[in-house]
């Protein structure tokens, strides 16, 4: 199975590649590239959100994958808006964007007030009690420790001991280390002790104020911070999560959910998924073919 | 410092400031209409409304606002209203703000002056028009300041909007910051924002304040004196007018009415004797918890007859007299006044206070009371113009006409535009007794119009009633200590004590011959303590 997602991986990494060679430098950066052919069917096949604008609610707090634009802050850009909208594209829909915070993504969802989730969160499957995810991206998260890692801190590990670790209100990471806790008190050493804040941008101040010791998050993210801040901050390790990186859809619209799924699949083919990644400088190792997580 | 100015200026965050507007503008409008309703409920006489009220502050000032903003965001969908972002903050903070500003308007409403209320019913004012007339607009004035402040509070709170999808303020600086890292110029220049925002608002109360004033039409107050460094006192301002130097007015020539001889006093006796029932009281009876305050009186005064209520504090006059108004109920007996029995409908049922007071109006029961009572943010001449346009719908014109026309009978025309505040006792009072007068009562009722007065400012009052009962023979009740006034003015007195009529009599007879040896005594010790010396 591993072996034959990585297979498929490096044949659309190959695929990717090629487009790139036929498409070329010609293309100026940041443009799109043309809505993929098999497209057109997908809207004969799902007509129901041609035309249409949707609300996706993001968490637009992780430049790279979603943030304002710093040079004309009415727009948001980064990998997910990208990927976003060639999905919307695809199936002829347009998207507007509410930012809210990370915890409260799936609860705007839930009730209505967005259609799709798209803000790097990852699909587990206790989200998945909340809605319907569409997987997309392998995680690979960095540990972000002040210079020089005074700590010495490697990951959710025994490293992280007696250490404050700042994580997001609702993030994975919050779970992981709460189960180092009782794994330090055996090995008879001080707990780990957590500091939840609403957005990265709080996360990498408290690093910065010298209020916590780490930060896990997306290596992307950590990467993001550590260019801000290269005096202060490091990434001391990329470490490993069991998830992956997921699009949300409501858990009542299986249908939508399959019509979602379908554009990414063209998208992918197309090779503008990897020409995205390779845009936001994100590593390319992160593709991956689309999966359903639902509840059990 | 460049990137500081650079964000303070950015467009971006500019725009952020009229969705921060928005949401407060809808939090303050929607929490005062509330608000209002709120405030009305806990006040009104029905206690289901009451305790409504009661618990709906209880739930939405013990919540914190920002369970609220995502209540109203993300729980309301769920049965089928799904309000845009700014509606559904909108609707959070004016939920929120609504007991606040309740809570004030209550404050604001509790904080008028009980006697002036009591004073406006006696003038016959619906509960609707003392609200609009002489408790709001003095309960507003007290209410600025808390206004502001709350005002302020609810920009502030705006900024939890954020957590809803409102691209507000914060938001968009919260944004900024994660997509540039220049976390603290961004926050230093938002701040800022926030704070002119918020200086903007103070700036509203302080004109609101200086507009709202009362001294301000008499050009001595500047609004240079509510800076914050400036050393005014805002509340009370003392005028050279109501000083206490003795003022000999103009048009009250204080030359008293010639005495009445004892022939005069048969004649006045046996004219009122034949006259109708003016006010007929049967077996009153009032307690207040343990406490019997009327113990089953009788009285009659017939019409042009003036009658002194005396007796020791406590036995019942001013009840008696608040009775006779209805501005109290009681337990048992009647009371009629010119044949009706005020309060009552035909069929022997409590009427509203609403139809009590256009029967107030009707009957013509004016009352004179001790701390006079005058409107304390209408003029003089208002005091007197204002319920006769409110309660009788008199034009303006004739209102003031008959207004001035009454000053100058009490002798004060040259201070008809004066505050209250700035009369003194005695000219209060004066124009407490036009202002009753104004509609022609059939009876006036004075309850101790003179005691809250300097001894010196006595006989200014007096004098003022001594006309009413002698030249214009009105029908009064006065309750009084001024033994030599009651015996000159008086066509009757009655002493009372523990709710009841010890003795009565022809004033002249029972002061100088009480039978009773508890009215003997009484009489003794008051003119003991006091011998008003009138001025002659």
């Amino acid at each position: 199975m591993q072996n034959w997602l990585f297979l498929k991986a490096g044949r659309a990494w190959v695929a990717a590649l090629a487009a790139i060679v036929a498409t070329g430098f010609l293309m100026p950066a940041g443009s799109q590239a043309a809505t993929p052919a098999g497209c057109t069917a997908l809207q004969t096949k799902y007509p129901e959100w041609k035309g249409k604008t949707l609300v996706n609610a993001i968490n637009p707090h992780t430049p790279g994958y979603e943030a304002i634009d710093p040079n004309d802050p009415s727009k948001y850009v980064g990998f997910d808006i990208d990927i976003g909208e060639a999905i919307g594209d695809c199936l002829g829909f347009k998207l507007t964007y509410k930012p809210v915070t990370f915890a409260a993504l799936l609860t705007t969802l839930a009730s209505g007030q967005a259609d799709i989730v798209i803000s790097d969160i990852y699909a587990t499957k206790e989200r998945a009690k909340a809605a319907d995810f569409i997987t997309y991206s392998k995680v690979f998260d960095g540990v972000l420790v002040a210079k020089g890692n005074p700590k010495g801190i490697h990951g959710i590990d025994m490293t992280m001991c007696g250490a404050a670790a700042a994580e997001n209100t609702g993030f994975v990471e919050v779970p992981l280390v709460q189960d180092l806790m009782p794994k330090c008190k055996a090995e008879g050493k001080a707990e780990p002790t957590l500091q939840l804040y609403d957005n990265n941008a709080n996360c990498i101040q408290a690093i910065l104020a010298g209020r916590a010791d780490t930060y896990v998050n997306d290596v992307n993210t950590v990467d993001q911070a550590v260019k801000a801040n290269p005096d202060k901050l490091e990434k001391a390790i990329a470490v490993t999560i069991p998830y992956s990186v997921g699009i949300a859809v409501p858990k009542d619209k299986p249908q939508f959910r399959d019509a979602v799924m379908a554009a990414l699949i063209e998208v992918q083919k197309a090779g503008i998924h990897m020409e995205l990644l390779k845009k936001w400088e994100l590593d390319v190792n992160n593709f991956k073919e689309p999966d359903i997580l639902v509840a059990d | 410092m460049s990137l500081f100015l650079h964000y303070l200026s950015l467009p971006y965050l500019l725009q952020g400031i009229e969705l921060t507007l928005q949401v407060t503008a809808l939090g303050l409008i929607g929490g005062l209409i509330l608000g209002l309703w709120l405030a009305a409920m806990q006040l009104s006489r029905f206690w289901l409304l009451a305790a409504f009220a009661r618990g709906y502050t209880v739930i939405f000032r013990g919540t914190p606002l920002i369970l609220q903003m995502v209540f109203a965001y993300d729980a309301l969908p769920h049965i089928g209203i799904k309000l845009p972002a700014v509606m559904a903050a909108g609707l959070a903070l004016a939920c929120n703000e609504a007991p606040f500003i309740a809570e004030m308007l209550r404050a604001g409403v509790l904080g008028v002056d009980r006697g002036q209320i009591a004073a406006g019913q006696a003038l016959g004012m619906t509960p609707s028009v003392l609200m609009r007339r002489i408790i709001a607009p003095q309960a507003i004035r007290t209410m600025i300041p808390a206004f502001g402040n709350e005002s302020v509070s609810a920009l502030k709170n705006s900024s939890l909007a954020s957590v809803i999808a409102v691209q507000e303020l914060t938001l968009r600086s919260t944004q900024l910051a994660s997509s540039t890292f220049d976390f603290f110029s961004i926050f230093f220049a938002s701040g800022l924002l926030y704070l002119v925002l918020t200086g903007a608002v103070a700036a509203i109360q302080l004109a609101l304040e200086w507009l709202l004033d009362l001294d301000r039409a008499s050009r001595q107050r500047r609004l240079a004196d509510y800076l914050p460094w400036r050393r005014v006192d805002l509340t009370a301002k003392p005028s050279s007018a109501c000083g206490k130097m003795k003022e000999m007015t103009p048009g009250l020539a204080l030359t008293p009415s010639p005495a009445l001889t004892e022939a005069d006093r048969a004649r006045r006796a046996a004219t009122v004797a034949r006259n109708n029932i003016a006010v007929e009281v049967k077996d009153l009876r009032k307690r207040y918890d343990a406490q019997s305050v009327l113990n089953g009186l009788d009285l009659t005064v017939r019409i042009g007859e003036v009658l002194a209520l005396l007796g020791p504090s406590g036995s019942g006059k001013s009840t008696l007299l608040r009775c006779i108004n209805h501005l109290e109920s009681w337990d048992g007996g009647t009371i009629r006044v010119g044949g009706r029995r005020l309060g009552f409908g035909d069929d022997g049922k409590r009427l509203s206070p609403r139809a009590i007071a256009n029967e107030r109006a009707h009957v013509g029961v004016g009352m004179v009371f001790q701390q006079f009572n005058l409107f304390s943010h209408l003029t003089a001449k208002e005091n007197i113009a204002g319920p006769l346009r409110w309660v009788h719908g008199a034009s303006r014109t004739d209102a003031d006409r008959r207004a001035r026309e009454l000053l100058e009978r009490v002798g004060l025309s040259h201070r008809a535009d004066a505050l209250p505040r700035h009369l003194s006792g005695g000219q209060q009072q004066r124009v407490a007794i036009a202002r009753a007068l104004a509609p022609n009562p059939s009876v006036l009722l004075l309850d101790e119009p003179t005691s809250a007065l300097d001894p010196e400012l006595v006989n200014e009052v007096l004098e003022v009633i001594r006309r009413l009962a002698i030249d214009d023979g009105l029908t009064m009740i006065i309750s009084t200590h001024q033994l030599r006034f009651a015996d000159e003015v008086a066509d009757r007195v009655a002493f009372l004590s523990d709710g009841r009529i010890l003795e009565e009599g022809p004033a002249h007879e029972v002061l100088s011959n009480p039978r009773h040896p508890m009215t003997a005594r009484f009489l003794s010790v008051v003119d003991a303590d006091r011998t008003p010396e009138p001025a002659r």
